[in-house]
């Protein structure tokens, strides 16, 4: 996957224009508030979405090689976040943010991890959709702190 | 029946602008953030096209020329090969993701490497374009991606809000950018240069004669009138699915739960197989469009109809291979369309201008040139196609390219 987050990304129909102006414009710099926050709502969609994908497993409705899949890319997702934020410089006041941000995306990745092993075990499934849902929660509340 | 399949061309055109990769993730982003509130967008844009599509089915029956043929005759030399260059790029560029996205589709289907299933889509199109008919190809790749009329049903099914889909048609102001972003986006969709360079030659593939005017406009009004339906269904169903559990789609896969919440395994095979014909049609639409341009612009021969003339089949056959190249690197499809489309700007008004001209144009039409509420709407839509070209890089640069 690029180099680039999940919201972003989605919704960037026309970011190669975009990209030019940012980076003429100057990047660079401690993580913001503002970006750190874009980042925990990217992950509390991937989260949600997780959850989705898991609750179709738990409830026999879907199929195994589309939830593999699925699972994979948004693990990716949120490992490829994990690495973003791992990278970002942080001043004092965002340092204690950007790491349980980390902490939340390894989380995330690794619930979808487990999904993406195991797509059609139902009770295993069950499991992952509520420590999804509960992520969610966790990105819900951290992204009100930024 | 027959009747049934003589809108076939319509469908597939409408399919390419509305239901292509890029544009079901756009519509399904569109919903999950805004809810309701961007559905009056798809319809002006719809009937923009519905407008330009009559008047260049109108042409190519009447005057025997196809868009691009029109944009050579109207413009010097130098406007015609930069509307040339602009649009092979965009169509080049939207290939490549289009065959990107039947990989993505395939693994989604049977697991795999994505790679290994972009090669195999690509190789399965490419063949289909080789070996069915034009007809057939608008047959397969227009019907099956009705297939995505499962969203319909899914819509249905969710029981909406009816009145608050209606309240959604009405346009309303916002002070967020982000939101006249998407719809811009959502208007842009229909306009797409290559859904018209491929209907206007499809009808010169077809033989569209004057008798053919009633089939034109059933073309452009039930054919491009699907593909809006399409477009709305997708954006209501991620309205009802998508943004309660705060879900921001940016896959295919996200897409396709959709109609799984609703009809379980059944919907979502549904749901993939639509894409799957939309995705696949929409690489056929953008292969050919590139291919029909440049032998047009050339004065070469041109279309399956003609016994596949050797410089045109190599065009589109160099194409496939090239776009499968681009794929191949590793670049996210679905990013690639979002670059795409910043090169259709250029092309959009030099796209469209020329078909107005010549609509109108009563030696050229006859009594079949535009009548006033054409001559109106025409001019009308050719104003939002201006407006479009200037706002959507300002919307683009002013939300950071969407990412708020």
């Amino acid at each position: 996957m690029p180099e680039r987050s999940t919201a972003c990304r989605a919704s960037g129909r026309h970011a190669a224009l975009a990209a030019v102006v940012v980076a003429l414009a100057g990047c660079g710099g401690p993580i913001t508030g503002g970006e750190l926050r874009r980042g925990v709502d990217t992950l509390g969609a991937t989260a949600a979405e997780g959850r989705l994908v898991a609750l179709g497993v738990a409830q026999d409705r879907t199929k195994t090689t589309f939830v593999r899949t699925a699972a994979r890319d948004l693990a990716d997702d949120a490992q490829h976040e994990a690495e973003k934020l791992t990278d970002a410089e942080a001043g004092p006041r965002t340092a204690g943010a950007r790491d349980d941000a980390v902490a939340l995306a390894q989380d995330i990745d690794s619930a979808l991890g487990d999904l993406e092993v195991a797509p059609a075990d139902r009770p295993g499934a069950r499991d992952v959709a509520r420590r999804l849902d509960a992520l969610s929660k966790r990105a819900d509340a951290l992204a009100e702190r930024l | 029946m027959k009747k049934i399949f003589q809108i076939a061309l319509g469908i597939i055109a409408a399919i390419g602008g509305y239901v292509d990769i890029g544009d079901v993730v756009f519509n399904t982003q569109a919903g999950a953030i805004f809810g309701y509130r961007l559905l009056w967008a798809i319809p002006v844009g719809l009937l923009g096209i519905m407008v330009f599509a009559e008047m260049s089915g109108r042409v190519a029956a009447i005057a025997k020329k196809a868009n691009f043929e029109l944009i050579t005759e109207h413009y010097g030399r130098r406007l015609s090969l930069l509307t040339l260059v602009a649009s092979l790029v965009l169509t080049f560029f939207t290939l490549a993701a289009e065959l990107g996205g039947v990989g993505l589709v395939l693994t989604l289907f049977f697991d795999g490497p994505e790679q290994t299933f972009m090669l195999i889509g690509a190789v399965a199109i490419a063949a289909a374009a080789w070996f069915l008919s034009f007809d057939a190809i608008e047959r397969v790749f227009g019907y099956g991606g009705l297939l995505l009329l499962v969203f319909v049903a899914a819509v249905i099914h969710q029981g909406p809000d009816w009145g608050a889909i209606g309240g959604g048609f009405v346009p309303e102001g916002d002070n967020a950018l982000l939101y006249w972003y998407f719809a811009v986006g959502l208007i842009a969709a229909a306009f797409m240069p290559y859904e018209i360079y491929f209907y206007s030659s499809g009808a010169r593939e077809e033989g569209w004669t004057e008798k053919d005017l009633g089939i034109n406009r059933a073309n452009a009004i039930v054919g491009y009138g699907l593909g809006g339906l399409l477009a709305v269904a997708l954006l209501i169903t991620a309205t009802q699915v998508f943004q309660p559990e705060g879900v921001d789609p940016s896959h295919l896969s996200t897409v396709a739960l959709g109609a799984q919440a609703s009809f379980g395994e059944t919907g979502l095979l549904l749901a993939l197989a639509g894409l799957l014909f939309a995705i696949g049609g929409a690489a056929i639409d953008t292969c050919f469009s590139a291919a029909y341009n440049l032998a047009q612009h050339q004065g070469w021969e041109w279309g399956k109809s003609a016994g596949r003339p050797r410089r045109w089949t190599a065009t589109w056959l160099a194409l496939f291979a090239g776009g499968y190249a681009v794929v191949a690197t590793g670049i996210d499809p679905i990013e690639l369309t979002e670059y795409a489309v910043v090169l259709s700007v250029v092309a959009l008004p030099l796209t469209y201008l020329p078909i107005l001209l010549v609509a109108g144009n009563r030696e050229v039409m006859g009594e079949h040139a535009n009548g006033p509420v054409a001559r109106v709407l025409g001019w009308a839509y050719f104003g939002v196609i201006c407006v479009l070209t200037v706002a959507a890089p300002v919307l683009l640069v002013a939300t950071n390219g969407g990412g708020g």
